[in-house]
């Protein structure tokens, strides 16, 4: 059997049970982070579901946001849905919009909608910005979306020729993750960066108003909260306005020396050693003290081998917060994606760990099933999909930082930074305390 | 009833060839429907007098507009006598360029089941009269969904009309899968030397594990009974040619045995197949 075959034949066995959604998910989950929008999904109704997932996870406003749907049946696939997309456009300006993006399900690519055309037919007709995002689901997965929107949205939205403000930085895709704590995350990264002295210029996206989009050449620096999309983003803002890319390539602020070396990091970009210094010390500080009070310590995990199964963005840091402040040995890393860039600080990470681990890119469900029977680690780091996929292994504890997640429900927590560590610690002790409500997992336990 | 569809490249003379065959097989006294699935409309043309009937689909989207649902489509609206009683239907389908014209055909076929038109009318025998190739999931609905039983391979002797017929043989493969769909073998339209193209579409058709029906010879008294919007049989009804759409309808209807094709899995092969015979 050649090689040829021999791959074609892997790829026709293996199962593909996707922990991600598609783009019109991710693209939906970026346009809907941008304050007062109207997003239609030029879809039939069963896509359009995406979109309405997509407006929980920014936590939009019914008040101030608008979805709509083109709701295509089968004489738009048919015919084309063309016109029925511009009626749509023209119904839109009934309902006061502000900025509408128009979204691509399958269907209408398929059939050769031209949405571009038809919102630059459109666009003088009514008194509101149209941005179209071709996003049809087969162009790949949510982290693929959300490049689709934020490359969409700034090559539409953005006004060149303006001047740098000293100091200023934008945030880009902060959304971009399965982290249920993203927000608080966010609101973590502002406040050090007011600290540092910095202004936030753009959020893209979260609770983004119109005119941010417009200040984005203007930024001197810009920090990507994920690794999982947003790396075209921050080279296209390099490539036109001669944007830096502040903390790249390292790993987000999760544990000590990651939150740490992030912090040092940021202060160097932006001048602020001094502050990066003492807020490192005093978080430092904290996070002993609060350990030490309260009987914090991880020490039934002491050397416990571990898995983790998440996206790049809180796997990644994970990975050195699990082996440095846990002092578990991980077994197994399963992502959910992995962009090139994240492929390359997983790789020094592990080189500096001293860590040879299992390593699965782009995991799905079955994937990470599989390697967990394998690998037999006694704790997952992973998520409710883990919880219940270990069901029929010899596997104690699954502790759910990352979505889906049933058990907590996070409002303003973060995992970013020493409090964000302190959430962290708190899951892991809460979940093990637990375990003396279930029989089996108490007397699984040995340690 | 018999449901047949016809398939061959671009050009090949697929709406001529069913047309007259309608015409033939309504000599015989069948109930005989043609089915065009092409959004040019024009299979039926010469069955009409060149009058380019209303298609399902159009009425169907007037219908739409309206609120209403096929339910609400008259079969007189989309279903028209032709030259001596041959029923006519038009698919329709998307302007070009845009929408997907295979799954409008199929739209228009379940239009048709929906309103029993078939049983209605006591239709006897349904031509399809699909187009050019199999290029993508929508042009081979009729044989998916089983709506064309027996499938016929319309090839003229050129070579790349052959290979388009390989191809759809592959597709005809790949869906008799489902059913009791297959192919019922190869037409020769033909396109000038005879002897030659006798010799190689039997060998193509053998190899396909079928058989090389009938030979039209190329003539032009077909060509101008179609400038004149006529089937050879109303327009020449004594020629040969006249007989030899006759000798074709006899051929398909004694012929009731579709196979799963095998079609040639290389190209290389297909071209010695077709060198050897234009050597001689």
């Amino acid at each position: 059997m050649t090689e040829t075959e021999e791959l074609m034949r892997a790829t026709a066995q293996r199962c593909h049970d996707p922990y991600l959604r598609c783009a019109l998910y991710g693209a939906a989950q970026t346009a809907l982070g941008v304050t007062g929008c109207c997003v239609l999904a030029h879809s039939p109704q069963g896509c359009y579901l995406l979109v309405d997932a997509a407006f929980g996870w920014q936590d939009a406003d019914y008040t101030e946001t608008l979805i709509l749907s083109t709701k295509l049946c089968e004489d738009e696939i048919v015919h084309g849905g063309e016109e029925l997309l511009a009626r749509t456009i023209l119904e839109a300006q009934e309902l006061g919009v502000s900025i509408l993006f128009v979204l691509t399900s399958c269907g209408p690519e398929i059939v050769g909608d031209d949405i571009v055309a038809v919102c630059e037919d459109m666009r003088p007709q009514v008194d509101f910005e149209i941005v179209p995002i071709e996003c049809a689901g087969f162009r790949g997965d949510q982290n693929d979306g959300t490049d689709i929107a934020l490359d969409a949205m700034l090559k539409k939205l953005t006004v060149r020729g303006r001047q740098k403000i000293p100091g200023s930085v934008c945030l880009i895709a902060p959304h971009a993750n399965s982290n249920p704590t993203w927000m608080g995350d966010l609101a973590w990264v502002k406040e050090i960066l007011r600290q540092m002295g910095a202004k936030v210029l753009a959020t893209l996206t979260h609770d983004t108003r119109i005119n941010e989009f417009e200040d984005v050449a203007s930024a001197e620096g810009c920090i990507v909260l994920t690794h999982d999309a947003g790396q075209k983003a921050a080279d296209y803002l390099a490539q036109e306005f001669g944007t830096e890319q502040l903390c790249k390539g390292m790993p987000l602020p999760v544990g000590f020396t990651n939150t740490r070396r992030w912090l040092m990091e940021l202060g160097k970009g932006l001048g602020a050693q001094d502050v990066a210094e003492r807020l490192a010390a005093e978080g430092g500080k904290m996070v002993v003290e609060q350990c030490r009070r309260k009987g914090l310590e991880q020490f039934f995990m002491h050397r416990a081998p571990a898995a983790i199964v998440a996206d790049a963005t809180v796997g990644i840091p994970l990975l050195r917060f699990i082996t440095e402040d846990l002092e578990m040995i991980p077994h197994l890393l399963c992502l959910r994606s992995c962009q090139a860039e994240s492929g390359e600080i997983l790789k020094r990470e592990l080189e500096e760990l001293a860590l040879s681990p299992k390593v699965i890119y782009d995991a799905d469900v079955y994937q990470s099933k599989l390697a967990l029977a394998e690998v037999k680690p006694e704790v997952v780091f992973g998520s409710n999909i883990e919880r219940h996929a270990v069901e029929e292994l010899d596997i104690p504890f699954v502790f759910r930082l990352v979505n889906p997640i049933s058990r907590f429900r996070m409002v303003n927590r973060e995992y970013f930074g020493y409090v964000g560590m302190l959430n962290l610690i708190e899951f892991i002790q809460n979940d093990w305390l637990d375990r003396y409500r279930s029989t089996q997992r108490r007397y699984k336990a040995r340690w | 009833m018999r449901q047949i569809a016809i398939y061959g490249k671009g050009g090949i003379g697929k709406s001529t060839i069913a047309a007259n065959l309608c015409m033939a097989l309504r000599e015989r006294g069948l109930g005989v429907m043609q089915v065009g699935c092409d959004p040019k409309r024009d299979s039926t043309r010469t069955l009409t007098g060149g009058r380019l009937i209303p298609t399902v689909l159009e009425t169907y989207r007037e219908h739409l507009k309206l609120g209403r649902d096929q339910y609400a489509i008259s079969l007189e609206d989309i279903v028209f006598q032709g030259h001596r009683g041959v029923y006519c239907v038009e698919s329709g389908g998307p302007e070009p360029g845009i929408g997907c014209a295979g799954r409008g055909v199929l739209t228009a076929m379940q239009i048709l089941r929906d309103l029993k038109a078939f049983d209605i009318y006591g239709v006897d025998v349904v031509v399809y009269d699909v187009l050019g190739d199999v290029v993508c999931g929508g042009f081979a609905q009729p044989i998916r969904e089983g709506y064309a039983r027996e499938i016929y391979l319309l090839c003229s002797g050129a070579f790349m009309s052959i290979y388009a017929a390989n191809n759809i043989a592959k597709a005809i493969r790949r869906l008799s899968r489902r059913g009791e769909t297959g192919l019922a073998g190869v037409i020769c339209n033909s396109s000038g030397d005879e002897q030659f193209e006798k010799v190689v579409l039997s060998q193509f058709a053998e190899a396909m594990g079928s058989k090389l029906v009938h030979l039209i010879p190329r003539s032009p008294v077909i060509q101008s009974c179609e400038v004149e919007n006529k089937t050879v049989l109303e327009h020449s009804p004594q020629s040969q040619e006249a007989e030899a759409f006759r000798e074709l309808a006899r051929r398909v209807m004694d012929n009731d045995r579709p196979v799963i094709p095998r079609p040639i899995e290389e190209l290389s092969d297909l071209e010695a197949m077709y060198r050897e015979h234009l050597a001689k």
